[in-house]
């Protein structure tokens, strides 16, 4: 599944190591997620998007 | 992931994993070599294998330092290698106890029963570090790159399993001990590492 979170988190300027500790999961599962290797789970895209302040919609998108 | 769990060790000791497992799996053919040429056997293997598995201190740390590296070392990833880690010593000390007493006190009944049971009884501490690491790893992506190796490693078990004991049946292939399971385990674990990893390479490029 595609998502926004490089986007994101560019635009916060935050690492990916930044938004793993935010988060509270490791830096390669930020690194998993990002680049659409694995997709998490929905109690931890509800906390990436509070984080965020969006809707989960927003951050990752339907496969066309 | 807590500034403890990101802390890297340095030193020697903790570098370079591929170093160490290289090592170690050099040093067990070595063992292995000697056995089949007659130099070493039974007893006389022990203090071999012993020193050899020595060689999984270091491993366990530079394979900590590489996962905090990668980002990966999580708090029951940490837990789960120095649990391994006890478990391969135990391992070891209760097989070379039970040569030992196998060979000078040439048991008989249920002492040799007992002795034989023996190098299976850290098999269980082993099972339950691994059922602990799936309950206590809070990363869920780590709990599935674990899960996934696994499952690797179970698919080597089964398919090596299988091939060798219809070699076995036609008797084209001598018969192998049924604890050969646990290393051809290990193997795959390792294997299904290599191979996720790779998969995250190939993600990063794309």
């Amino acid at each position: 599944m595609k998502n926004r979170l490089k986007v994101l988190r560019a635009e916060r300027d935050w690492s990916q190591g930044d938004l793993a500790e935010r988060l509270q999961v490791s830096r390669q599962s930020v690194n998993a997620i990002e680049t659409g290797k694995y997709d998490p789970s929905l109690p931890l895209a509800f906390r990436i998007a509070d984080l965020f302040g969006l809707r989960i919609e927003e951050i990752f998108l339907r496969d066309a | 992931m807590s500034q403890k769990a990101a802390k890297t060790e340095t030193g020697f000791a903790g570098r370079q994993p591929a170093l160490w497992a290289i090592a170690f799996a050099a040093a067990l053919c070595a063992i292995a070599y000697c056995e089949y040429r007659g130099f070493l056997g039974g007893w006389r293997s022990l203090p071999f294998v012993a020193a050899a598995t020595l060689l999984l201190v270091p491993l366990t740390k530079a394979a900590n330092n590489r996962q905090a590296a990668a980002g990966a070392l999580s708090p029951a990833t940490r837990r789960y290698n120095r649990r391994m880690l006890i478990w391969s010593l135990g391992y070891v000390l209760c097989l070379g106890t039970a040569m030992t007493v196998r060979n000078y006190l040439d048991p008989q009944g249920a002492l040799l029963w007992g002795i034989a049971v023996l190098p299976s009884v850290p098999m269980i501490f082993f099972v339950w570090t691994l059922a602990r690491y799936v309950v206590e790893e809070e990363d869920e992506y780590l709990r599935y790159r674990q899960t996934s190796a696994a499952l690797i490693g179970l698919a080597l078990v089964l398919l090596t399993g299988t091939l060798w004991g219809f070699l076995e049946t036609f008797g084209v292939a001598p018969h192998v001990p049924a604890w050969w399971v646990v290393p051809v385990w290990a193997i795959g674990l390792g294997l299904g590492q290599m191979i996720m990893t790779s998969a995250e390479r190939r993600a990063d490029r794309t």
